[in-house]
């Protein structure tokens, strides 16, 4: 017993203990000793300077003022990715994309211009063959209004990118020199007067300048453009797919923020307050949980979206519209081939080439091609193991509307290189007769059923690209009522709280 | 709240993130929204770009060694030609900091893209189907055609179709040959060699009557040989020359490109073909060629 006045000596600073706590770190985190119980509010005691933060009025307006930043920091994200969305869509759909059937169209229009030219001087005297000079010549026509359409609307869509403007400018120069070759090799053709066949000498002169000027400096500047359009897809389809992510990040981050700032406001108002629930703050998070989900569930279908404009679309419509330009000019070579002997060996090589890169069978010369191409076209699409721009195509293509297309595209493509072996066999003059007559209208066909299918593709892209416009253009127009609603309605839920301690 | 904080913790490695909450107590909602995160900063950045050219302190060039004019060693890392030229210049251009030169055949020059023994291969390197689908091509840099180089007294060759039952040189690791054999069916007989001067060997001691090639090859030898031979001048191809590198590499390709582009609109490749072929009387073209596409 005696032991306990002897513990109680050193009492006195007990006092001082029960005085001041504020050494102490646990203070300031337990309210628990708090007399709050009294709904009424009975303001805890206020020991030393009154720290604005320890008072309950303060703590609401502090974790109120959180609540405000992360949603500041939600809304921010959202709109923030959003006008990332509309940059991308914009750079894919509405310029880049029809960069890219514009310069297209131009290619196609020029190396057309060069065929038709070769055509017309095959032909020579003989107007009526097979579809006939003046046909011919309306077609160099048609086709160069096309191209001169076409390089306003290629300059249009360049922009202020240096480079471009500078091929675009290169094409029109060259472009008048070229139709001033074109009309002299015309004009000399129908002075000489010839039968079917190769022109003479001083004829193929000035025609070969022409077409060495359309064929190693004007085409390949239309295909660069082409191929540079699909360099800056690529390359904003990169660059939006991470953007967007990185959005999708911060808007899940933010909105988990704000929604448990929401959660914390609303535990502590009703553990101080005792009220069970602050209706007018229940709305604001169910809004802003609400808002941050679907903002979070959009632009995930976005990044979808844009994975889909570009590659069920765009890279689709690329390839085909690569395809289409070689194919013509392979249709050219063909005139070419039998207009100039000299170099006839050339462009059935380049010809070779090029069936190559459209279609690929592992062949070492035209005649074994030919047999390749029967051989592979024949089996799809049981077998589809092709390589080249049509060929990969059909290859990643599974069973689909796309499918049938395709397989048009590939019997015809093997109908006109029926014809090709039938042209090379046949004597000049009805290797000529095949050329404007059989072989055009296949040839015509066969573009034809590849224009069909970019057109499935450039549909696919379109709808991507609108859909991807319009979830966004939902969300942009819901958000200022979102920040509205959210805001008032978390005033209205503070606020009464905080009157009462006036 | 606890388990919330350990798993928060468990994301400590993230790189460049360090330090953001350490000093303060820990704040449960904070810390959950830190984990989250934390995750799908994870997520977002684990997939890394496959590396390019443009990522290279030092960017490897295989070029040819013996190949006068193109490329040819002249010393220990030293090669001059037209190729090393562009080489360099599109270097410069996509910004790489430093250049090396190793040598490569035609018999190795994929093995070494795909091993990754080069960054960049500029070798008289063909543009074909074949090749396109092991290694990625930017460029061509320029169309060569292929031409038959002859002793200068054959004055009977005029055309590729002349060399029918005559000796055609067979250069390993090249398919020139088959450009007269197989696709033009004509009727050659060949006589291997391992390397195109060893080709040339063989014309100068009349071992072969004919070598055919691209006509930068030929207008190389026949520059540094004087006029002991004779380009025909009937250009029978178009070979594509590209600039080869690994297989993928899109970004790459794509700047390559836009230097190509670049280097031809402002007068340089126009200066450095005539640098090295502008004696040869080879007719040249200024203008860009058509590319590829990258992929």
């Amino acid at each position: 017993m005696t032991s306990v006045p002897v513990n109680q000596i050193p009492a006195p600073p007990s006092p001082d203990r029960a005085a001041s706590p504020a050494p102490g770190a646990a203070p300031a985190r337990s309210p628990a000793p708090s007399p709050g119980a009294p709904a009424p509010p009975a303001p805890p005691r206020r020991t030393g300077p009154p720290s604005r933060l320890r008072s309950v009025p303060g703590r609401v307006l502090a974790i109120t003022g959180a609540c405000v930043l992360a949603l500041v920091l939600l809304f921010g994200a959202l709109s923030t990715s959003f006008q990332d969305v509309n940059d991308g869509l914009d750079v894919i759909g509405h310029d880049a994309g029809p960069q890219v059937v514009a310069t297209a169209d131009l290619y196609f229009a020029l190396s057309d211009m060069d065929t038709q030219v070769a055509n017309v001087l095959l032909i020579g005297d003989e107007h009526g063959l097979g579809k006939g000079r003046q046909r011919a010549l309306e077609l160099y026509e048609r086709r160069r209004s096309d191209a001169g359409r076409a390089v306003l609307q290629a300059s249009a869509l360049a922009g202020a990118d240096p480079a471009e403007r500078r091929t675009v400018q290169a094409v029109l120069d060259r472009l008048g020199r070229y139709e001033r070759l074109a009309a002299r090799a015309l004009l000399l053709d129908e002075q000489a007067g010839h039968p079917a066949g190769p022109p003479p000498e001083r004829v193929l002169e000035v025609y070969r300048q022409a077409t060495d000027l359309m064929r190693l400096e004007l085409l390949p500047m239309a295909y660069n453009l082409t191929l540079e359009s699909g360099t800056i897809v690529r390359r904003a389809h990169d660059e939006h797919t991470s953007a967007l992510g990185t959005g999708q990040v911060l808007v899940a981050a933010a909105g988990l923020l704000a929604l448990g700032g929401l959660v914390w406001l609303q535990a502590f108002l009703a553990r101080r307050f005792r009220r069970v629930f602050n209706p007018a703050l229940l709305v604001a998070t169910a809004i802003a949980g609400m808002y941050a989900l679907t903002g979070f569930t959009v632009l995930g279908g976005e990044a979808g979206l844009l994975q889909e404009a570009k590659r069920e679309g765009f890279d689709s419509v690329l390839a085909l519209a690569r395809a289409r330009a070689v194919g013509n000019s392979m249709h050219g070579d063909q005139s070419r081939y039998l207009l100039d002997p000299e170099r006839a060996d050339t462009y059935e090589q380049t010809y070779l080439d090029k069936s190559q890169s459209v279609l690929y069978a592992p062949s070492g010369n035209l005649g074994a091609y030919y047999t390749a191409v029967a051989e592979g076209v024949a089996a799809y699409p049981a077998k589809a193991e092709f390589l080249g721009l049509i060929g990969q195509e059909a290859a990643r293509s599974g069973p689909s509307a796309r499918q049938a297309a395709i397989a048009d595209v590939l019997r015809r493509y093997r109908e006109f290189q029926q014809s090709d072996a039938q042209l090379r066999r046949a004597t000049s003059r009805e290797a000529v007769q095949v050329l404007v007559g059989q072989l055009a209208t296949r040839f015509e066909a066969y573009d034809a059923a590849l224009v069909k299918l970019a057109g499935i593709h450039r549909t696919t892209f379109d709808r991507a690209v609108r859909d991807g416009e319009e979830r966004v253009e939902e969300l942009w127009f819901l958000l200022p009522m979102a920040m509205i609603s959210t805001a008032v309605l978390i005033v209205a839920g503070v606020w009464p709280r905080l009157s009462e301690y006036r | 709240m606890r388990p919330v904080s350990v798993s928060a913790g468990a994301f400590p490695p993230d790189p460049g993130r360090r330090g953001r909450r350490s000093g303060r107590r820990p704040r449960p909602l904070a810390l959950a929204a830190a984990a989250g995160l934390a995750v799908l900063l994870a997520g977002a950045c684990g997939t890394g770009r496959p590396d390019s050219i443009l990522d290279r302190e030092t960017l490897v060039v295989g070029v040819k060694p013996d190949q006068p004019g193109l490329g040819m060693k002249v010393g220990e890392g030293r090669y001059e030609g037209f190729d090393v030229d562009v080489a360099t210049e599109v270097a410069r251009r996509i910004g790489a900091p430093r250049v090396e030169f190793v040598t490569v055949l035609s018999s190795n020059r994929q093995r070494f893209i795909e091993e990754g023994k080069v960054d960049m291969v500029v070798a008289t390197y063909s543009i074909t189907p074949v090749n396109r689908s092991k290694v990625t091509f930017a460029g061509p840099y320029y169309v060569a055609h292929q031409d038959t180089l002859v002793r200068a007294e054959d004055k009977d060759v005029d055309n590729v179709r002349d060399l029918k039952d005559r000796r055609l040189c067979q250069a390993a690791g090249s398919n020139s040959w088959r450009r007269v054999k197989e696709e033009r069916q004509i009727a050659v007989r060949l006589v291997p060699a391992a390397t195109y001067s060893e080709c040339l060997d063989k014309l100068r001691d009349k071992a072969v009557d004919a070598v055919s090639t691209d006509d930068l090859i030929l207008a190389g030898f026949s520059a540094e040989t004087g006029s002991a031979f004779r380009i025909v001048n009937a250009p029978f191809t178009d070979e594509r020359l590209g600039i080869g590198m690994r297989k993928g590499d899109l970004d790459g390709c794509e700047a390559v490109n836009r230097a190509l582009t670049a280097m031809y609109q402002d007068g340089t490749a126009g200066k450095l073909l005539r640098k090295w072929f502008g004696a040869s009387g080879l007719e040249l073209n200024f203008s860009v060629p058509q590319f590829e596409g990258c992929a």
